[in-house]
């Protein structure tokens, strides 16, 4: 059995900036996140709200310049990886912490065999030597169920269709059987068939291998399908955090309610699909109070002068919203409703 | 697949190589002056010079004349020499392999220093060493090399007197008209270099390499290097011609007796089959040059389809 309580990665208000020459756009601005051995968290938002910035944050890839980790602490089994010199960061990329790219079509080098771009990260973290390492490449395509692994390994990018390269990018990141794997929109540019394929894949390798994985996504339904936890990120924050049957079933944030809302449904008859109006604060100028305070349905006076904490509610729901704190004197909208 | 490829490829260079031919013997005829005059010499009668057009054919029709000289050359006949009744093609075999041997040389040159100052510079883009090594590439592409040739031969030559000044009996007597050729080239490849490593370097395939633990070395080299090389390739294959070109002057420079000069000597004496020998001979290594760039191309880059 995986031990599934133990903490692997533990998050504490990270923060990456971006100086440009417009100023400082604050990408992901202060989140907390903990993520346990076997355990799927998802970390939902808009394009733009910070999800994949905080996940190449944790390998610290983030390109610099312009972007730099302003503060907070990344604790991989109780290491600070903020603090880990460039050499100790790339043992540990690809090795301890792999990650999975959102785009399969141009992840691939395009004149380098996959075979050998999956057994050189073998080479390197696992000192294999050549054929072992090969080997092992053409046992990972296996794994990932590629037909006939042993020519494929052979065969550049090009000569794969999509899926099989995303294929490959999971054989790659699993190679060395990481404790962490980071999918950042692992689906997203597949077809729908083989979306379902791949997330497959991907639970099935975790339980067998009991990772901790970090699945970034924009899609609900990835989220419903894979994952234990979610963080829901508004704008460079996390604004809800809960284990993913009560985010769907209680939502407690007015966006992430939202969110919900736009989902279209198959069982009602709409006319039109809902929107959230209004549109995202610009990452160079946040507002002072809450960040979604100018959409919200049920904003107060003091959403605009304060930003609320993420605090943990009775329910161990986390939640970044006035609505659920003493202070609140306004209308209760959606929160009654809520059984 | 790749057979079949060079196959066709060799096929398309005929047409190529009869035009030239075409084009070199008709602009040849448009040339101001007579041979038959220059060969008979000052003073010579009416009489004379009639003969000596007689004998060399140049009486007869533009176009038998063509066709003739076009017979020939599929004979492996290039002519004879209007100066010295010596075959065209033998002069030719002693002249193109030093002409060859300073292209090569110069090429050589253009790739490793054109390469490694792009890399250098596409390494730690808009710093000083980029900025350095890039001003001197603009002054490599904008000093004519004629030039450049002569202050390198004061320079090291005449100042410090540590290379020959002309010539061409040692490894010594290659280094200075190799480099006066190569500049250009050289600087041309370092900004594509760059500009091509730069692109790459923003890639996602990059990232993914930095994701997998890989040293910035190894990051560079196999994995950047192999993606930006592709366009490189392309260059330096023009830039062979260009050099082709250049050595017409160079030879002249460093007073080398290659086929550029050969060339050269040639149109000013109206030799016409020795130009046409040379300009043929020339432009058949230059096609030859393209093919095997192509082949390397398709090499580097295998999504290319072969037809």
């Amino acid at each position: 059995m995986i031990e599934k309580n133990k903490p692997i990665l533990e998050v504490k208000g990270l923060k990456t900036h971006f100086s440009t020459k417009r100023g400082v756009s604050k990408a992901v601005d202060g989140i907390d996140f903990t993520l346990h051995k076997g355990e799927t968290l998802g970390i939902v938002g808009e394009s733009g709200c910070g999800k994949s910035m905080t996940s190449l944050s944790i390998l610290r890839l983030i390109p610099s310049p312009p972007g730099k980790i302003a503060g907070g602490q990344i604790l991989f089994k109780g290491k600070d990886l903020v603090t880990l010199s460039e050499n100790e960061m790339r043992e540990i990329r690809g090795n301890e912490i792999s990650m999975i790219f959102q785009e399969p079509m141009t992840s691939l080098n395009p004149v380098i065999p996959v075979g050998e771009q999956i057994a050189e990260a073998l080479r390197l973290h696992q000192k294999l030597g050549r054929k072992a390492a090969w080997d092992k490449a053409v046992e990972m395509l296996k794994l990932v169920g590629i037909p006939s692994p042993e020519k494929r390994a052979k065969q550049e990018p090009f000569q794969l269709s999509g899926g099989m390269r995303q294929r490959v990018m999971i054989a790659m990141a699993l190679a060395c059987t990481p404790e962490v794997l980071i999918a950042d929109e692992p689906t997203t540019a597949l077809d729908v068939t083989i979306q379902a394929q791949i997330l497959e894949l991907i639970k099935d390798l975790q339980s067998k291998l009991g990772m901790g994985v970090i699945m970034i996504t924009h899609d609900l339904g990835v989220v419903a399908e894979t994952c234990d936890t979610v963080a829901v990120m508004y704008a460079g924050n996390i604004i809800e955090h809960a284990p993913t049957d009560k985010i769907f079933e209680h939502p407690k944030h007015p966006y992430t309610q939202g969110l919900l809302d736009s989902l279209p449904k198959i069982h009602e008859d709409q006319e039109e699909l809902r929107t959230i109006e209004g549109s995202v604060p610009s990452p160079y100028h946040f507002p002072a109070g809450c960040r979604f305070a100018s959409r919200c349905p049920f904003q107060q006076p003091i959403c605009h002068e304060k930003q609320p904490e993420l605090l943990e509610q009775k329910d161990g729901v986390k939640v970044r919203c006035w609505m659920y704190t003493d202070q609140w004197t306004g209308p209760v909208g959606k929160k009654e409703a809520v059984k | 697949m790749m057979m079949m490829f060079i196959i066709r490829r060799l096929m398309q260079t005929i047409p190529v190589v009869v035009g030239v031919t075409f084009v070199v013997f008709f602009i040849m005829q448009l040339v101001p002056g007579d041979p038959a005059v220059l060969l008979a010499g000052e003073g010579a009668s009416k009489e004379t010079i009639q003969a000596i057009r007689e004998q060399l054919g140049l009486n007869r029709p533009l176009f038998v004349q063509y066709f003739d000289y076009l017979m020939n050359v599929f004979r492996g006949d290039f002519g004879v020499s209007l100066k010295n009744s010596q075959p065209v093609l033998d002069e030719i075999l002693v002249r193109l392999p030093i002409t060859m041997e300073l292209a090569f040389f110069s090429i050589i040159f253009t790739i490793i220093l054109g390469m490694t100052a792009g890399i250098i510079s596409a390494i730690k883009p808009y710093s000083l060493t980029d900025s350095t090594v890039m001003i001197i590439a603009l002054l490599g592409i904008s000093l004519p090399s004629f030039w450049f040739g002569l202050m390198m031969m004061y320079f090291f030559s005449v100042k410090l007197q540590i290379l020959p000044v002309a010539g061409w009996d040692s490894i010594l007597h290659i280094i200075l008209p190799a480099l006066t050729l190569g500049a250009g080239g050289a600087a041309i490849v370092a900004r594509m270099t760059r500009s091509s490593m730069l692109e790459v370097i923003r890639q996602d395939y990059i990232r993914t390499a930095r994701a997998k633990g890989l040293r910035e070395r190894v990051i560079i080299y196999k994995h950047a290097l192999r993606n930006a090389l592709i366009p490189v390739i392309t260059v330096v294959g023009l830039q062979f011609g260009a050099l082709l070109g250049g050595t017409v002057l160079v030879e002249s420079i460093f007073a080398i007796n290659g086929l550029g000069r050969m060339i050269v000597d040639a149109i000013r004496m109206r030799d016409l089959p020795m130009v046409q020998g040379g300009v043929l001979v020339a432009s058949l290594v230059f096609v030859i040059v393209n093919l095997f760039v192509d082949v390397l191309y398709r090499f580097f880059n295998k999504r290319i389809e072969l037809n």
